[in-house]
């Protein structure tokens, strides 16, 4: 057994690679987990969003900033992920595992249901004692569904999704429909089949490559958002097969996708043909919540603007919202509840709709001169103000389930697509949907 | 051929080693021969000798010790963690419920996993087995001596550097069915425009045409560094027997290089099997559920479904065991082919 | 088999039976770079065009003026220089460690009788089967025990060594390492270790170079895992990055994640470029050092 420099070194320089491999494996980089503390008492809030909120600093309402006046000791970092499944999915596991959350937590009205669940119930603080909100603010059907089922309070309203129909004035006037809001409007109030009837018009003197609306999927959730059950029985149990909701919404979408009523495109697709179908002029129609504005406008872009205008909705609905809460086990509960507080609160409301047109939850907003007199200019100042707060005001509580947001996927992706795209017959659509809820949702 | 070694490690001293082991070295008798005499412990001869002999034997067992020690920590622990859930009725976060059986029956009545089995399996042969054609040829060509062969090697190999994520955006644009460039070209030669998404096959073979894209010139590169491995003396015999060179290619590099050939079909049959970014991505906001039709969600997509978006971790478990035993049946069965090959050869 | 002698390696370096290649191969290997380089280019073009622009019929085939300002755009939606350095140290590490590790156990597979050999590796074999979508769960409840979540050992460690590794190196030895070349510095009196430096690392070195780099580049665009191991604002990953890219008011801007695309993958093209030509050279030349 001999041994020399040469060799040892070799020797040494394997383990050092495997000693630094440990070494890193010891320290890491220690940033990131959590906030804490630095040693001027400076607090770090996180907070975790997905899809656009409108707080920042660089396109928002700069509400960041301004708290970091108003508190010197604080300090604001907002983590964005664009997909909100994806989202939701990694939140999920960090909350199982107290691991990794942000000190605030944005959660979809569409897994508000699961949030308050049994399984994750106890993982929130409880809002309506810390953090000083003040709950009656809020819209009353806001707070309820964000409360548990032994009554604590785990989510804020930010926004929520009164619902409106928005619709080209050049498509329908080639087609020989009104252009006029109110006209247009009293085309269909009061109910979904004059909506349909509306539709059967336009396709009769349809432009060449253009159809009445986007697509069955979205009018599908528009009729569901204005019914009073939907997913769910009164008691808060899954029972979309016999809901009146439900099957009303499937009646009147599957009648769009078979009479040749919608574009057969996918809201939100991710490749972006749907987003194009506004320049284009694929489609005359749109449900419209009102986060759906904004889209039209990027989308549509400027050379359109004044081409689309805005009616109210055949039944008043509410699609989509947000809340904001925070993780229990996180360092600084308290300072992040005061922060979730002040966000949503109505001041601070009302800046983030004059400069993201979110349509706020709380009372006073809704009804503030602010809010009633706001016009959109892009839809030839249309009083989007007034439509959607009276829309708001038409909104009542309804009763949810943990598995609402799943379902719903199932039947528009799985069910309604598949009659628009591959052309399968309802019936089978609907009885494919079924065995896909089955076989999917563990009750 | 380790004959000699065997017989080491069963406690049979080698002969000459001790003897020469401290003596002057013949040079030439391997790379590790020119070193210089430098100070060394002194050790007796029997001591040596059991050093020596606890060294054969435990060698080996030091050498594979970092990957099982890892391995037991990040990939044992899990395997064993998910077969436990797969008995249980388990949401993340929420007790678990035994079941047993159960969630392996309901597999079995469920048309959603016979459907994702057999998507797995057409999309897997229709994107393995033109690969690794394709990848043995490319090899052969990219083995002659030519102008240009660095970039061309290089050239290639591209594809492999680029993700998942990144090529299967890329080609979702490509084979878009309004506007990709694919229906275009197809215009130009007079087909009509291919429903490249909610059509089943068309869906799959675009699948496919991303998984061959992406692993082909890696395949290539692995047989082209066995092909520079086989012996010289083998095609001067072969030549010398009048083989012309595709002969040669057939009877001589093909079978020296089986070897490489069987590790690039255990590799492309497990990527195969575990396919999930590739159609997730392609399907857009449908991916998860592979079409809206489910015409081309995979085995892994539907565990992922299940585990992921409605928290049926348990029946999750149950399917990844599934993928597992069929790709160990699969390997036994392949093993028992060579077996039964050999003897017979 | 039986001229083989111990003295006189069996290889020479293989460029004596490479012949010259004919117009018809010239004609398909350009074939192949073509369609292997194609998409990339692509990829350029859709970054330099506006989002709308890519998705309007027919799609652009020549680059568009844009590439500059969606290049700034998607550098400053997300960290990218923290994400990059981070992506380079942790695939960098992986590769390491994972190449000498595979070494390690697959020379002990491929050239070292010992008992249970065959059954390990089939263990091995099998490890590869795990599908890695629910690992992750597992994996994340380690990873939070011992409180790395976040930092860059939580994607490291379970990467330290890759079944797929062991495998492909031991594949490699199994016909690369002749045997009379360990029992020769057996003979001589080395012990193991040394064999391993001085005769398995120099016969494996090709093997090595191209395992790191496979190893490199999966661990570069290992998305899956590191996406819920790191979050975007803390410590992340290019890939894990780019999730947040692209996005806003509910539509996602196609130029803007092909921009994505084109940043995750350049760098690692242009380390292709660069080292591609020496490590397939590195093949070419032979596999066995004199």
């Amino acid at each position: 057994m001999r041994t020399n420099t040469p060799r040892r070194r070799h020797l040494a320089a394997l383990a050092a690679l495997a000693a630094s491999t440990a070494l890193l494996a010891g320290c890491g980089s220690g940033g990131g987990t959590g906030s804490k503390a630095d040693g001027g008492g400076t607090v770090t809030l996180r907070i975790g969003t997905y899809g656009s909120f409108g707080y920042d600093n660089e396109t928002g309402a700069k509400l960041y900033a301004e708290y970091e006046k108003l508190h010197p000791n604080i300090k604001i970092v907002e983590s964005n992920v664009a997909d909100g499944q994806k989202y939701w999915d990694t939140l999920k596991l960090r909350l199982t595992r107290d691991s990794g959350l942000a000190d605030i937590q944005a959660v979809e009205v569409g897994y508000i249901a699961e949030a308050t669940g049994p399984t994750l119930a106890g993982k929130w603080a409880d809002l309506g004692k810390t953090g000083g909100a003040d709950l009656g603010a809020y819209l009353d059907w806001k707070v309820k569904q964000a409360t548990t089922a032994d009554g604590k309070v785990i989510g804020l309203g930010t926004d929520i999704g009164p619902m409106a129909i928005c619709y080209n004035k050049d498509l329908f006037a080639k087609a020989g429909l009104p252009t006029d809001r109110a006209q247009v409007g009293a085309l269909w109030a009061g109910s979904w089949d004059k909506f349909l009837e509306t539709g059967r018009t336009y396709q009769a003197k349809a432009p060449e490559g253009t159809a009445f609306h986007d697509s069955a999927s979205g009018l599908f959730n528009a009729v569901v958002s204005s019914e009073p059950i939907q997913y769910a029985n009164a008691k808060g149990e899954l029972d979309y097969k016999n809901s009146p909701g439900v099957q009303k919404a499937w009646t009147v979408a599957t009648s769009a996708a078979t009479g040749g009523l919608s574009a057969k495109l996918r809201q939100f697709d991710e490749k972006g043909t749907w987003n194009a179908g506004f320049k284009n002029n694929r489609f005359a129609t749109v449900a419209c919540p009102s986060w759906m504005t904004g889209i039209i406008k990027d989308q549509a872009g400027p050379e359109n603007q004044g081409k689309w205008d805005i009616a109210p909705a055949p039944v008043a609905g509410n699609w989509g919202g947000s809340f904001l809460a925070v993780p229990k086990s996180g360092p600084h509960v308290k300072e992040a509840a005061e922060l979730a507080a002040w966000l949503t609160a109505p001041a601070q409301h009302a800046k983030v709709f004059a400069v993201n047109g979110n349509i706020p939850s709380t009372k006073e907003t809704l009804s503030s001169p602010a809010v009633r007199d706001a016009v959109l200019p892009f839809f030839g100042d249309a009083p989007v103000g007034r439509i959607y707060s009276e829309a708001a005001a038409g909104i009542k509580a309804v009763p949810i389930s943990r598995w609402d947001g799943q379902v719903k996927t199932f039947i528009t992706d799985n069910g309604i697509l598949d009659i628009e795209q591959r052309g399968t017959d309802p019936a089978q659509a609907w009885t494919n949907v079924g065995k896909l809820i089955d076989d999917k949702i563990q009750k | 051929m380790s004959t000699p070694v065997r017989g080491a490690a069963d406690g049979t001293p080698l002969p000459s080693a001790p003897a020469r082991a401290g003596g002057p070295r013949p040079s030439g008798s391997g790379p590790s021969t020119n070193r210089p005499p430098g100070p060394g412990r002194r050790l007796g001869r029997g001591q040596r000798l059991g050093l020596y002999r606890w060294d054969m034997k435990a060698a080996p067992y030091v050498f594979i010790a970092p990957f099982f020690l890892c391995f037991a920590a990040f990939g044992l622990f899990p395997l064993v963690y998910t077969g436990w859930l797969s008995l249980h009725r388990v949401e993340l976060g929420g007790e678990a419920q035994w079941l047993g059986l159960r969630n392996y029956t309901a597999l079995w009545d469920s048309d959603f996993f016979w459907n994702a089995l057999g998507n797995t399996f057409t999309i897997g042969v229709i994107s393995t087995v033109p690969q690794l054609l394709l990848a043995l040829g490319l090899a052969h060509l990219l083995n002659y001596r030519m102008r240009g062969r660095g970039f061309l090697r290089v050239a290639v190999l591209a594809p492999y550097a680029t993700s998942i994520a990144a090529a299967t955006l890329v080609f979702a644009q490509l084979f878009n069915s309004d506007y990709g460039l694919i229906n275009t070209v197809l215009g130009w030669a007079g087909f009509h425009p291919v429903d490249w998404e909610s059509s089943k096959w068309p869906a799959q073979v675009a699948i496919s045409v991303i998984v061959t894209w992406r692993w082909t010139g890696y395949n290539a590169l692995i047989y082209l560094a066995a092909m520079q491995a086989v012996p010289q003396d083998l095609y001067e015999a072969a030549a010398l027997d009048g083989a012309s060179r595709a002969r040669q290619f057939l009877s001589v590099t093909i079978p020296s290089i089986r070897p490489t050939i069987l590790f690039t079909i255990v590799v492309s049959t497990i990527g195969a099997t575990q396919l999930f970014g590739e159609p997730m991505l392609f399907g857009g906001s449908l991916g998860v559920s592979g079409g809206s039709g489910n015409q081309f969600q995979t085995l892994s997509l539907l565990m992922y479904e299940k585990g992921w978006v409605t928290g049926a971790l348990g029946q999750a478990s149950a399917i990844a065991w599934v993928m597992l035993l069929l790709l160990l049946s699969v390997g036994a069965v392949q093993a028992l082919l060579a077996r039964v090959r050999r003897r017979r050869g | 088999m039986s001229t083989a002698s111990a003295t006189r390696p069996r290889w020479r370096p293989s460029a004596g039976r490479q012949h010259h290649a004919g117009p018809l191969t010239y004609v398909l290997l350009g074939l192949a770079a073509l369609v292997s380089l194609f998409p990339l280019y692509w990829n350029v073009v859709a970054a330099s065009h506006t989002g709308e622009r890519v998705v309007e019929a027919p799609a652009p085939l020549l680059p568009g003026p844009h590439l500059f300002d969606n290049l700034a755009f998607a550098w400053n939606q997300v960290d990218m220089g923290r994400a990059l350095v981070n992506t380079t140290v942790v695939a960098g590490l992986v590769a390491l460690s994972t190449v000498l590790f595979a070494t390690l156990a697959g020379f002990a597979f491929a050239k070292l009788p010992f008992r249970g050999r065959n059954v390990l590796l089939a263990v091995v074999v099998a490890t590869m089967t795990v599908p890695p979508q629910l690992s992750v769960i597992p994996l994340y409840q380690i990873i939070t025990d011992l409180g790395w979540a976040d930092q860059l050992q939580s994607v490291v460690l379970p990467s330290l060594v890759a079944a797929f590794g062991v495998f492909f190196m031991r594949q490699y030895l199994v016909e690369a390492l002749p045997v009379e070349l360990v029992e020769a510095a057996r003979m001589d009196g080395a012990h193991s270790l040394r064999i391993v430096w001085h005769v398995v690392f120099p016969v494996a070195r090709p093997a090595m170079a191209v395992l790191g780099m496979l190893v490199f580049v999966q661990s570069w665009n290992d998305f899956f895992w590191p996406f819920i191991a790191l979050t975007p604002d803390g410590n992340p990953t290019l890939q894990v990055a780019l999730a947040g890219l692209g996005s806003g008011n509910h539509s996602v801007d196609q130029a803007i994640v092909l921009t994505g695309a084109l940043i995750s993958t350049v760098p690692l093209l242009l380390v292709f470029a660069l080292l591609g030509k020496h490590i397939v050279g590195g093949i070419t030349a032979g596999a066995v050092k004199n």
